[in-house]
């Protein structure tokens, strides 16, 4: 097979770690994306700090799995370096973790395994409970100030990452531990399945919730909250939920690149990839469905990616980083979507509620109760108010 | 000597920065009544003007101030005109509007940091991370700037309170930020007043971006690490008032190097790394205890009770 397409065995193994790698980044990047257009798309709520909640993933995993692993390892009698200072956490962590961990959980697959899962689970709750504290200052008051806060957080944070080495090494970062290092095959394929996985796992739990009556209710909320509130629906509280809802399944994004990262350190979440991008995403594929989401998804992943592959060839022609092209494509494309496809490429579609007979609706033939039929009949046979 | 320390001259000078930022978030907000977060990055563009012109072709910084406001304002026109004006034309929104502005922000600081690298090839002159100090002149022992910024600053306010209270296109702004229908009912051109609101916040916006490399490191980044500390500046100030603005950007730029400063002192030098925090700290304070922010609060004491005796004992009537 390889003879047939003409390529070495080098190249071939390099075409599979990129094919790896869009995989990772597109099940990265899709959880992120469909959690904001859970939170943007279909409930208003203007979330700037997707890096804020990724980041709570990522620190989740370097300051308390790592920790929680170092212990049953120590539990185990291996000879662990000292870790409870800040100088031997980030000092001793590159022995700690592939010398002593990473062999470890090789012959112990179940361990691996439930770390994963801890770490899932952690950061789920962490991430809910980061959702909960951005949302204090702002959630009651008008969208602009939620913009301003959340993108404040994500920087805030990152800011907390590189000052307390306990949470990961500050500047200098720490290893996580490897916890599929009980597969013995490419350790990319395993991690990008998974992240997949989740992705898909992900997708089911938000379309059921927005096919729901709560999903509904969120959508009423996006087209005019004060309705909402008239008729006793608590808008703050409902908001409140979604973003700490969103950000718990944004911190699993975290998990995950942490893992597929081995390494944490504060630059890896940046502002600019984490929130900018996701809502790139958003923005082309089209807010509000999640089609949408995976076609904006997997464009912008497949530019990125085209980029990066042509670098090379490219910059002998250019006298700066392309890192730059790739800024100005990106935000040029952004404004030109918003101007010349305001909805996206793919728009929004009418929400199908199971049980509801549309044609019916449509015709005309449905039956409307009027209650007591208190109401005159003028005005329900008059026309439009306008 | 010890009528200015040092700590003073650097937090008056930081403080006038931050506050003509501040003071032209605030006009963006009431104009289009949308968070500008590009609104560091013109200060990006000031700092490479004033690169330009000192570094390339020798000239005094100072030279540069009036060019970078002119550069400045275009730089906004343009980018309203091309940009923000068709977007709310189309009828996105305020969240569609703020994306926008992202976008401009990163294609802006990609932009800069292709010129720094072209200049780089053309004049051999290295743009990332420089400083200008050494063209700046001194009085007595304390640098140019530190007087020149407080000046500036102080020129700007009294300018833009002159435009705003006895202009009629500063009466015309007023009544476009208030209601832009209304406005336009009565004959104002709204479209005009945009245009020239934009093109003063563009331009104000380089004007501080101009003194920054006089008195920090500057690098294309710069100007969007700045973005924290003038929306604290703005929120403490209220957001939707310009004196206010003044007041937070003024209290914004002093607490974070005074504050820091002192805490140094009291704890040790380990503070200086949280430095960034403190404005973010004062926004998420100010959202929580007044969103408002001091105008909020100036209008809570001159409502209660001991707030009209203190203005009366001050000698103002109440109206």
């Amino acid at each position: 097979m390889i003879d047939l397409l003409g390529l070495t065995v080098s190249q071939a193994s390099g075409l599979s770690q990129l094919i790896i790698d869009i995989a990772m980044y597109f099940g990265a990047f899709v959880i992120v994306a469909m959690a904001l257009n859970f939170q943007y798309g279909n409930a208003g709520v203007p979330n700037m700090g997707c890096a804020v909640q990724v980041i709570a993933g990522g620190f989740t995993v370097s300051a308390i799995t790592t920790r929680v692993t170092f212990m049953i390892v120590k539990a185990a009698g291996l000879p662990l370096m000292p870790y409870a200072s800040d100088y031997d956490w980030v000092y001793n962590n590159p022995h700690n973790v592939a010398v002593v961990t990473n062999p470890f959980i090789e012959t112990h697959t179940m361990l691996g395994i439930s770390l994963l899962l801890f770490s899932l689970a952690l950061a789920l709750v962490l991430g809910s409970a980061i959702g909960y504290i951005i949302s204090l200052p702002a959630i009651r008051l008008r969208s602009t100030y939620l913009m301003i806060t959340l993108i404040t957080m994500a920087d805030a944070s990152q800011i907390f990452g590189r000052n307390i080495p306990a949470i990961c090494g500050g500047t200098l970062g720490v290893f996580v531990p490897n916890v599929f290092a009980w597969y013995l095959g490419n350790r990319g394929i395993i991690l990008a399945v998974v992240t997949l996985l989740i992705g898909i796992i992900a997708f089911f739990i938000f379309r059921t919730m927005l096919n729901s009556p709560y999903g509904r209710l969120m959508r009423a909320i996006r087209e005019n909250d004060g309705t909402v509130e008239s008729v006793g629906k608590n808008v703050v509280g409902i908001r409140r939920n979604i973003l700490m809802f969103a950000s718990g399944i944004t911190a699993l994004t975290g998990v995950m690149w942490a893992f597929y990262a081995s390494y944490v350190v504060d630059n890896l979440f940046m502002r600019a990839d984490w929130t900018y991008w996701p809502w790139l995403m958003l923005i082309l594929g089209g807010p509000g469905n999640n089609a949408g989401t995976f076609l904006g998804c997997a464009l912008i992943i497949a530019l990125r990616r085209i980029i990066l592959i042509s670098k090379w060839s490219l910059e002998q022609y250019l006298f700066f980083p392309i890192a730059y092209v790739e800024n100005i494509l990106l935000g040029v494309l952004l404004i030109a979507v918003i101007i010349f496809r305001p909805r996206g490429l793919i728009p929004e579609k009418l929400l199908y509620i199971p049980g509801i007979n549309y044609r019916k609706m449509v015709t005309g033939e449905a039956q409307v109760d009027l209650g007591d039929s208190a109401m005159p009949k003028a005005e329900t046979e008059g026309g439009e108010p306008e | 000597m010890a009528l200015f320390p040092p700590l003073w001259v650097n937090a008056i000078t930081y403080s006038s920065m931050i506050t003509i930022l501040s003071i032209g978030f605030t006009l963006t907000y009431l104009t289009a009544k949308i968070p500008n977060f590009a609104h560091g990055t013109y200060a990006g563009v000031g700092i490479y003007v004033v690169w330009t012109l000192s570094k390339i072709y020798g000239f005094s910084p100072y030279l540069g101030f009036p060019l970078a406001f002119v550069i400045g304002g275009i730089v906004s026109l343009i980018l309203y005109v091309t940009v923000i004006r068709v977007i709310s034309r189309l009828g996105g929104g305020a969240v569609v509007l703020t994306i926008s502005t992202l976008a401009i922000q990163i294609l802006l600081t990609a932009i800069l940091s292709i010129y720094v690298y072209w200049a780089r090839g053309i004049f051999g002159t290295y743009g990332m991370g420089f400083m200008l100090k050494e063209f700046d002149f001194k009085i007595g022992t304390y640098p140019g700037i530190f007087p020149m910024s407080f000046l500036i600053c102080f020129v700007v306010v009294i300018l833009l309170h002159i435009l705003l209270t006895r202009t009629k296109t500063g009466i015309a702004m007023r009544a476009t930020a208030e209601d832009p229908e209304l406005a336009s009912v009565l004959g104002i051109n709204i479209d005009m007043i945009q245009k020239l609101s934009w093109f003063l916040t563009g331009g104000l916006a380089c004007l501080a971006g101009a003194m920054y490399p006089l008195w920090f490191q500057s690098y294309p980044k710069s100007g969007g690490m700045i973005m924290t500390s003038i929306m604290a500046g703005s929120l403490l100030g209220g957001f939707d008032n310009i004196y206010g603005a003044i007041v937070g950007g003024f209290g914004v730029g002093f607490s974070e190097i005074v504050l820091t400063a002192w805490l140094q002192q009291q704890l040790g030098p380990w503070v200086g790394r949280w430095r960034p925090i403190i404005p973010m700290a004062i926004l998420v304070a100010v959202l929580l205890f007044e969103p408002r922010g001091l105008t909020g609060l100036y209008e809570r004491i001159k409502a209660s009770t001991i707030g009209e005796r203190a203005l009366a004992m001050l000698g103002k009537e109440e109206e």
